[in-house]
């Protein structure tokens, strides 16, 4: 890779030692992928839920941290998820451990870095967000293929240590989806069916995804009907970055860099597979489980926003979930204070509805979470969380949020 | 007989094969406590992956790789390497900061040309993987 002076410098140790292991770090990478060169960056977001950055990553933000300030000084603003833990849940969820305390732990080393620790789902662009065309350094898939697909910002996934480096150099390596050829279409999709919930959006997002299976393929999807909504686009992006590693997408008509096919292939002809009524029923009978016992449902991934919170408690108001199962519905915390003003939390655990607050449950152990409680059949109305929930041993049931809730007053799945 | 991928991550090893036409997420597909393969549609669902180095399609799902694969190594709870046709920013990321033996896109379909059980030696710097059986 090129380095400019500067780069160079950091390289040299001339700007602190977090800097020059961050340059030699992300020059490895460029390296990888055959990056020319680095691409200046302002805004970093960081994915560091406690889970995945395990003790090794604490560890390793605690030796940066150890520096004096001079040997760490940031090159970026930086905001990391970090939307702490409900402490009465979490308690209920896992007795034994103790989440709040490893939660501090992160935020006290990643404050003391200068990482701002916001609570708020950075898609709802609550903190400061990528202006069209600007390279960023964004580390959550949901966030990466957002700001690409939908904002039309510039960016690769920058994972954990990466988006970490980003912050002490102010730059990332200039491959992939910072490059105008990446970004063109790679694949078409046409819909010959409307999608009705988010949860329909999910499985479009699954099925294409599963078809592309790669990170370099960019999908351009012609869709029928009414025009999507921001959340109905944000659970198909989640879904195709979750089954396929997807990063960028299209949806001619809709998205800013697709007024029409031409533009989104940048004038290559693409032959658009058709994705039928018949595709979407079919993913949904892989998961089934209509009739069985429920154990918990889980409403979150992407975590609810508020007029999806009033549904909830529309739907609660009045009855009482099952006692064998549990309802855990998720939101960020300044959107649950804001609903328990106007008294919809209050509406939910009356109900036997558990309005949860922090990191969401697929990042907190949920495979413990499963074996502390003999949870089997789980249900969602998120198509990514039903992806990851597989993986730690649960049987998940794909649905929309008034079927969810039914199911939970239930106590089994309903068709 | 030899395979030629790309420059990759990481130092030369030597370990046996772990190999099949499935994807890769270690958040997704792995129980890290037990060091197997734990979702059950995988083709390798319930074989152990520590210490072999396993050889796979693509790489898929979300960010949890770049923290998790460090974290792995040091609980010596990690494969020996990943051959993979098709890596992904977040895989090489997470080889990067472990320093994981990675190489991806090789110029024949690497989960055909191995097979679970072959003796292999990997050599990142110069993208090549030798079969030693």
């Amino acid at each position: 890779m090129n380095l400019n002076d500067l780069e160079q410098a950091m390289l040299d140790g001339v700007h602190g030692r977090a800097a020059q292991w961050a340059i030699d770090y992300q020059r490895s990478v460029g390296t990888f992928f055959d990056a020319e060169d680095f691409v200046p960056v302002r805004l970093i977001h960081m994915s560091t839920d406690r889970e995945t950055m395990g003790d090794a990553g604490i560890a390793f933000l605690e030796e940066l941290a150890a520096f004096a300030p001079e040997e760490r000084r940031p090159r970026a603003f930086a905001t990391a998820d970090f939307r702490g833990f409900d402490e009465k849940t979490f308690r209920f969820l896992l007795p034994d451990r103790d989440l709040a305390a490893q939660s501090a732990e992160a935020v006290a080393v990643l404050g003391k870095l200068g990482v701002v620790t916001a609570h708020a789902y950075v898609n709802d662009h609550s903190v400061t967000a990528p202006a069209f065309g600007e390279a960023c350094g964004y580390s959550g898939t949901p966030s990466v293929v957002y700001m690409n697909g939908i904002v039309g910002a510039r960016c690769n996934f920058e994972a954990g240590p990466s988006s970490l480096a980003a912050f002490f150099t102010g730059r990332v390596p200039r491959y992939g989806f910072h490059l105008d050829d990446a970004r063109l279409a790679t694949h078409g999709f046409r819909l010959d069916f409307e999608p009705k919930t988010v949860v329909d959006w999910g499985v479009v997002g699954a099925l294409i995804g599963r078809r592309l299976n790669s990170y370099w393929s960019v999908p351009a999807i012609e869709i029928a009907g009414t025009r999507p909504t921001i959340l109905d686009l944000n659970h198909m992006a989640l879904s195709m970055a979750s089954y396929g590693s997807i990063a960028m997408f299209h949806v001619i008509g809709v998205t800013p860099e697709a007024p029409d096919w031409d533009a989104a292939c940048g004038g290559r002809t693409l032959s658009p597979e058709t994705l039928s009524q018949n595709d979407l029923n079919a993913f949904y009978e892989e998961w089934c489980g209509v009739g069985e016992k429920l154990n918990v449902v889980v409403l979150a991934t992407p975590q609810l926003d508020i007029p999806e919170i009033v549904w909830v408690a529309e739907l609660l108001d009045g009855r009482k979930v099952h006692p064998d199962t549990t309802l855990l519905v998720y939101t960020p915390i300044e959107l649950r204070e804001a609903c328990a003003r106007i008294g919809l939390i209050q509406k939910i655990e009356q109900a036997g509805g558990r309005v949860v607050h922090g990191h969401d449950f697929f990042a907190t152990f949920a495979k413990e979470i499963r074996e502390t409680h003999g949870w089997k059949r789980l249900m969602t109305h998120s198509v990514k969380a039903v992806n990851i929930c597989e993986g730690y041993g649960y049987k998940a049931t794909p649905a929309a949020i008034p079927r969810c809730i039914a199911s939970a007053i239930a106590g089994r799945v309903l068709p | 007989m030899e395979i030629r991928g790309h420059i990759g991550i990481g130092p030369a090893v030597e370990g046996i094969a772990l190999a099949a036409a499935d994807n890769f997420s270690t958040r997704y597909d792995l129980d890290r406590d037990r060091g197997i393969v734990s979702r059950p549609s995988h083709k390798l669902f319930g074989e152990c992956y520590v210490g072999r180095i396993l050889v796979l399609d693509a790489a898929k799902g979300g960010v949890a790789s770049a923290w998790m694969l460090r974290e792995m190594v040091q609980k010596k709870m990690a494969p020996l390497a990943l051959l993979l046709n098709d890596a992904n920013p977040v895989m090489a990321q997470g080889a990067a900061f472990a320093q994981l033996p990675l190489i991806d896109r090789f110029k024949t379909d690497i989960t055909v040309v191995i097979a679970t059980g072959d003796r292999i030696a990997v050599d990142p710097a110069q993208g090549l993987v030798r079969i030693l059986n």
